[in-house]
């Protein structure tokens, strides 16, 4: 707190503890540029608005974002799509990078490879949502080849992964999502009450997110 | 290791430019981020003065008699300083004889002015002043043209400058008195720094360089910025220099008191022609 300079006037002569309280020197965040670094240079750059940096690192190690990202998404265009938000967001927010932390080139291929596996998450529910949803209409329309190798290749993940649940667990989901049961219908089925049906699907959500997150951020 | 680590795969046509230009619509360049919050520049004056005359209460008797610069002691500084504000007094009464007055030799009966008298008198003589100066700009357009110790500038280009004069003595005070060295808030740095940019051309053709060089100055930490400037003129071709460097340091540099030896520097480009640059920076100072 800075006291009022009237206040300040009547004091005697202050202590060099008083001084430094009320006389600080302007404690600033450590300039990057005292790190010391190539990426530190860079990150300070781009903290200050300096485009040329953001090219420089572009040419560096876009090749790194765009592999980390085609490594999960096998897709070539989700991958460039990756690529885009990861560059977006350095320049957007470059002080979320703490050199100190570590390389540039890791913090750059990191964020590709959660980038890439959010892209895989919302496309897992994405397409378990076409699933119930076809069950549901009489002809769905018909979906394009790259779309029917990806739903498949997501599908037959998502199936693996429900093996690996708690039996429990596994039954619920697959008269859930397999045979398209309501939580009603599950719970008369395995002979529980209808909370008890709801609680155990979301655990089981939870635990299949889990294991899927696990299985794509293992390195291939 | 994947096939695409062994062989990693040419980058596809085009991402690089939509993804630049992607990065450019979420920010400007130049942009500093965390960015300061905008102030004026009367409000940047007045955090100034208040900074400084902060310092002046803590300062005791035998840091008063402390000599600090050109021959003065912090008292003759603070008198030099109270010389200032009359002059600005003066100025934005339209006063022709201040318009090409010599920033000291105008001021020095006001510094030499204070030897003897109470410390307290000297401080509230400034305070006094520096309101006065506040209080003439509160109303006034920062547009208007103002003249003043050979300045042709905006008030509110003048007024950046007075906080800049008054960061730079206070910081004098401080080394005197043996206290550490302050840094001004982020937004009055950023007015600093836009200035000191703005300016550099100017300084460049006052000291005479003469090749023509397209500078890209890069100030780091709160308050900094990107800017490209071009400096010089002449036939010879142009010379494209980047200058990164920490703004405090920079505004260190334009009020001449440290020189880029002492900047942590990282210069990409043709170094003298950045050398001969940064020492045009350095010229901007009133002292």
């Amino acid at each position: 707190m800075i006291a009022t300079p009237s206040r300040l006037c009547l004091e005697d002569r202050p202590t060099a503890q008083a001084i430094s309280e009320h006389c600080p020197a302007t404690v600033r965040r450590a300039s990057v540029l005292g790190v010391g670094g190539t990426d530190a240079v860079l990150a300070a750059r781009l903290a200050a608005g300096d485009d040329h940096a953001l090219e420089e690192i572009f040419d560096a190690l876009a090749r790194v974002v765009y592999c980390s990202a085609l490594r999960v998404l096998g897709d070539d265009s989700a991958a460039q799509d990756v690529v885009q938000d990861v560059f977006v967001e350095l320049w957007a927010h470059p002080d979320r990078y703490d050199p100190v932390a570590g390389t540039l080139r890791t913090y750059l291929a990191v964020l590709a490879r959660h980038r890439a596996v959010d892209m895989v998450r919302s496309e897992l529910r994405r397409v378990a949502r076409q699933e119930r949803s076809y069950r549901l209409m009489p002809a769905p329309p018909s979906a394009g080849a790259g779309d029917k190798v990806m739903a498949a290749e997501t599908a037959s993940l998502v199936r693996a992964a429900v093996q690996l649940l708690p039996a429990s667990q596994r039954h619920v989901i697959e008269l859930a999502y397999y045979q398209g049961l309501t939580y009603r219908e599950v719970a008369h089925a395995v002979g529980i009450p209808e909370g008890t049906a709801k609680s155990r699907l979301r655990l089981a959500l939870a635990k299949l997110e889990e294991i899927l997150d696990r299985q794509l951020l293992e390195p291939s | 290791m994947t096939a695409a680590d062994r062989d990693p795969p040419a980058l596809p046509p085009g991402l690089r430019e939509r993804v630049l230009a992607a990065s450019l619509r979420a920010r400007a360049v130049g942009r500093p981020v965390p960015d300061a919050p905008e102030i004026s520049a009367a409000e940047a004056y007045r955090r100034a003065a208040g900074a400084f005359y902060e310092v002046l209460c803590f300062l005791g008797d035998l840091d008063w008699r402390t000599p600090v610069l050109r021959g003065l002691d912090v008292q003759g500084l603070v008198g030099h300083l109270i010389g200032v504000e009359d002059d600005v007094r003066r100025c934005l009464s339209g006063a022709p004889e201040v318009a090409d007055a010599s920033h000291v030799e105008s001021t020095q009966a006001a510094a030499i002015g204070q030897a003897g008298r109470p410390p307290a008198l000297t401080r509230a003589d400034w305070r006094r002043a520096a309101d006065c100066t506040l209080h003439l700009v509160r109303s006034a357009d920062p547009g208007t043209q103002v003249a003043m110790h050979g300045m042709r500038l905006s008030l509110g280009a003048l007024l950046v400058v007075r906080a800049f004069e008054l960061w730079i003595h206070e910081n004098d005070i401080r080394k005197a008195a043996g206290w550490a060295a302050s840094v001004p808030d982020a937004s009055t740095l950023r007015l600093m720094t836009e200035l000191a940019a703005r300016l550099l051309p100017h300084a460049a053709a006052r000291v005479g360089v003469a090749e023509r060089v397209d500078v890209r100055l890069v100030l780091t930490g709160p308050g900094g910025g990107t800017w490209d400037v071009t400096v010089g003129g002449g036939a010879a071709a142009p010379a494209a220099v980047s200058i990164v460097t920490d703004a405090v340091g920079f505004c260190r540099l334009v009020g001449n008191r440290v020189t880029p030896a002492d900047l942590d520097l990282h210069v990409t480009g043709d170094s003298g022609r950045a050398a001969a640059v940064l020492a045009a920076a350095s010229t901007l100072a009133l002292d």
